[in-house]
């Protein structure tokens, strides 16, 4: 029982697996669907993952520096959440689909004229 | 006692993960992303990392993903608004099977690092004021940069959101 625990919860290479698992769903995600909701989600699964490895390897250097790191990675996350969002709003609006092959196009103009 | 809690909030975090990719549903999946949001602040609290533990549950569970489904809720999607993705399943396990190679390339180089017991540390590591001390003293132009960041990002937000702006 102490090897398995050494094995698994008290090394790093469990926590970076753990996190290179979430970042693959989240590319995969990315990849293979359509839906602009399902690859938003995905986006933030891997910003997630790599907050892991941050903050993993934080504790196996015991700095504080990557924990900041982290939060200003979750702030960012935030501002594109905003921003993204909004942008769905719209194109939705204008195109009735939720498709990311219809958003083709961003430029206001040639978006008005279709 | 703390490997059981690891491994029962991997099981977490991968299982709504997974969810979140295979629901054809928006709704679901963002159920799903909670679900794994939530489990994977237990595994920053596993890393003595408390105070991005409530941030993760606060912000991620509480307002982000709270704003997303306000936002799916809002649109009224029908399911013939849903694109169709036939080969939703196949593109997935042919790139899972493509990503293992980059994932053990990864872990090789993480493998290189000499191990080192990883038990939760004292109260004064990761919790509120170290954290404020290390932000305030090393990370301060950062800390005012992403204040400017998030003001230019509610501008966008108002200026993108605001009905007619797409016409004019």
């Amino acid at each position: 029982m102490q090897e398995k625990e050494a094995l698994m919860a008290d090394s790093l290479l469990s926590y970076i697996a753990l996190a290179m698992i979430l970042f693959s769903i989240g590319f995969l995600g990315v990849i293979a669907r359509k839906n602009i909701f399902i690859v938003y989600m995905s986006i933030e699964l891997m910003l997630n993952a790599i907050n892991l490895i941050f903050i993993a390897l934080g504790r196996y250097y015991e700095s504080m520096q990557p924990q900041v790191i982290a939060l200003i990675i979750i702030a960012i996350a935030a501002a594109e959440a905003a921003v993204f969002l909004s942008l769905i709003v719209v194109l939705y609006r204008k195109k009735k689909s939720l498709n990311s092959d219809v958003f083709n196009v961003l430029n206001q103009k040639d978006a008005a004229h279709e | 006692m703390v490997d059981i809690v690891f491994v029962i909030l991997a099981i977490f975090a991968i299982g709504g993960g997974l969810g979140m990719i295979l629901f054809a549903q928006p709704m679901y999946s963002a159920l799903s992303l909670i679900v794994c949001l939530v489990a994977l602040g237990g595994v920053f609290a596993l890393l003595s990392a408390p105070f991005l533990f409530m941030v993760q549950i606060i912000l991620y569970a509480g307002a982000i993903i709270t704003l997303l489904l306000f936002i799916i809720m809002f649109l009224n999607i029908k399911d013939d608004n849903l694109p169709d993705e036939p080969n939703k399943i196949t593109t997935i396990f042919v790139g899972g099977v493509l990503l293992i190679p980059f994932n053990i390339l990864i872990l090789k180089a993480f493998n290189t690092l000499p191990s080192k017991p990883m038990h939760i540390l004292g109260k004064d590591f990761g919790d509120i004021q170290s954290f404020g001390i290390e932000l305030f003293r090393g990370w301060l132009v950062p800390f005012e940069l992403i204040s400017m960041l998030l003001l230019a990002a509610l501008v966008g937000a108002v200026v993108y959101a605001r009905k007619g702006s797409v016409d004019g």
